[in-house]
């Protein structure tokens, strides 16, 4: 096959064969608990230097009191597969955890665009959704797909895709590597112990994410058993097989919402978006984050059980959630 | 005489681009911003059966009302929805063509329909600004059958040509540019609309070219809110006047808060009788 122009963007090379033998060595089989706390999951499965990515972001059903925890537990030099992101990429770069991203897009953010503009964290350029493609294309366990965007822009030159001659009908067409997370974060409305897991409402990426990754930690708004994921198939989302932790955290995306369960606070939000527009992030990490040891702690002490009430209340649209 | 009709300019690019939308066609719009707000618009005026679908794998939902993306990611988004998919089914069903047209907001167009979200100023590696980078917009502009970018009429945001093709137009205008960067063929910018025009792009040299112009404004006005002089189309027609229902139903459903239709001047326009 041709290529015809490459970006020279930074991406680490796919391994198709190297994923398999890691989930054939390190994917239990076993139908067994996997529920843990967030730190135990955080500790036991997210290395310093490792890939992650998510599925949404902290402002919708996102994995909020994960990536908390791994600011918590001051990860470092992590590359974080951003798209369609809300200020979840602002929280971890603040947490001083990330040494480069791949930009499917951030969010007007005042930490991310200094940290990039200051040199302090590295980019690769991609776009929404040429991440979720490369997360599909690792997940279909393959080294790369053909796309028909990307191409002819400096994204593209920014990026790590290649421009090739298509060996079937002689036309050009751009092809994008497989990514294969290292970890992978999914919040769920549902899941039994063994990992079973049921996403509702539109998501961006639930499955690509959950099956590209090498390692996969869910956190879920409620545990159900095997005999209710059993009575109907049709919801599961994620197979047992794919997740390493099931962590059980109700208000899992506070301050974002779940939709069908909660609506966002509003004013948790909006101190976070002002703690990045005017840079004091780190002293809102200090009251959100490090002054507790668990979410669970935040939302009781700091949120209490009167709002987190009135946001299951707020949240009037239950249709198609089956919650 | 009539009374004078004040609506701001960013009420004149809603409605601008609203009266685009029509009927029975599938529309591809940016999450939660301005192309949505002109999409509701037309839905509750003259096109309610305009479908649309966003990036996030959501198909043709019913928004009781405008949902910001950050303070609003609720279950209200999604209301309605005909289905509830995820990004890359999106992203495939627009490759096979199902969608006619893409609507996106942009910092910067340039003459040949490119358009900047990434940076401006200094180098990649260390830009003097930083922005968030393509997101959906690239798919939209790339695979949409025709695109429609919205872009305040501000000199900063039509330069000649943008620093940084984050998304592609005409590229560099020569002929086939985009089918030979692996694109699909037949698709491109369609129309650019402000608070005071509407654009489109000339078929041989791909360059963007004024078709229509606000009463309320004179072309001279126009050329000093662009960094490029753009073909202007013989005869130039005359856009429609905001009409008190657009206006209204901006106002009193669609942004009660005035959130976003606050932002902006206003312009106060004299119908002639």
């Amino acid at each position: 096959m041709e290529v015809l122009a490459s970006g020279k963007g930074a991406y680490r090379t796919p391994d198709p064969d190297g994923h398999r033998e890691w989930v054939r060595t390190h994917k239990s089989r076993e139908l067994k608990s996997k529920v843990m706390t967030a730190r135990e999951a955080v500790e036991k499965f997210v290395a310093d230097g490792d890939s992650l990515g998510y599925d949404l972001n902290m402002h919708k059903r996102g994995p909020t009191a994960l990536l908390h925890e791994i600011v918590r537990q001051k990860k470092k030099d992590l590359s974080v597969a951003v798209r369609f992101s809300g200020l979840d990429p602002a929280v971890l770069i603040a947490g001083g955890c990330v040494s480069h991203i791949d930009v499917g897009w951030f969010i007007q953010s005042g930490t991310c665009s200094r940290a990039i503009q200051e040199g302090k964290i590295r980019t690769t350029e991609w776009t929404n959704g040429a991440v979720v493609y490369r997360e599909l294309a690792g997940a279909m366990g393959l080294p790369f797909l053909p796309l028909r965007y990307i191409g002819g822009t400096d994204t593209f030159w920014q990026s790590g895709a290649k421009l090739v001659r298509d060996p079937f009908t002689d036309k050009e067409i751009c092809l994008v590597p497989a990514l294969n997370l290292d970890v992978g974060l999914v919040h769920v409305y549902q899941a039994d112990e063994y990992g079973n897991a049921r996403v509702f409402g539109a998501g961006l990426s639930p499955m690509e994410t959950s099956s590209c990754a090498k390692k996969l930690i869910i956190s879920t708004e409620e545990i159900v058993s095997n005999d209710e994921i059993r009575r109907n198939p049709q919801l599961t989302t994620i197979p047992y097989y794919m997740v390493d932790a099931v962590v059980h955290i109700p208000f899992g995306c506070h301050p974002g919402s779940v939709p069908g369960l909660y609506a966002t606070d509003g004013e948790a939000m909006t101190e976070m978006m002002i703690a990045d527009r005017m840079g004091t992030m780190d002293q809102y990490l200090q009251k959100w984050v490090y002054a507790f040891e668990t979410h669970e702690e935040m939302l009781d002490k700091l949120v209490g059980a009167r709002k987190l009430i009135q946001l299951m209340q707020a949240e009037t649209i239950k249709e198609g959630y089956h919650v | 005489m009539s009374e004078p009709i004040t609506f701001s300019t960013t009420e004149a690019i809603l409605v601008n681009t609203a009266n685009l939308i029509e009927e029975d066609r599938t529309y591809w719009v940016a999450i939660g911003g301005a192309p949505m707000m002109a999409m509701m618009l037309a839905r509750m005026t003259h096109a309610p059966r305009a479908f649309f679908v966003v990036e996030d794998g959501t198909i043709s939902p019913e928004p009781p009302e405008y949902v910001p993306f950050l303070s609003g990611a609720s279950g209200l988004a999604g209301y309605r929805a005909l289905a509830w998919k995820d990004m890359n089914t999106v992203g495939f069903h627009c490759a096979m063509g199902y969608y006619d047209y893409g609507i996106l907001d942009c910092l910067q167009v340039d003459m040949y329909g490119n358009i900047n979200s990434t940076l401006l100023g200094g180098t990649y590696e260390k830009p003097e600004r930083r922005f968030g980078g393509a997101g959906g917009a690239n798919e939209i502009a790339s695979m949409c059958w025709r695109t429609v970018f919205m872009a305040d009429q501000e000199k900063r945001k039509y330069p000649e040509r943008v620093e940084f093709i984050t998304s592609p137009g005409y590229l560099d205008g020569s002929p086939r540019a985009r089918e030979k960067a692996g694109l699909p063929a037949n698709t491109g910018p369609y129309r650019v609309v402000s608070d005071m025009a509407v654009f489109g792009f000339d078929e041989e040299t791909h360059r963007m070219k004024l078709l229509q112009i606000g009463p309320w404004t004179s072309v001279e006005e126009l050329f000093a809110g662009m960094g490029f002089e753009p073909l202007v189309a013989d005869p130039l027609e005359k856009l429609p006047v905001p009409t008190e229902q657009q206006l209204s139903i901006l106002r009193a459903e669609i942004d009660p808060g005035g959130r976003v239709l606050g932002q902006g001047r206003w312009i106060e326009y004299q119908p002639r009788d």
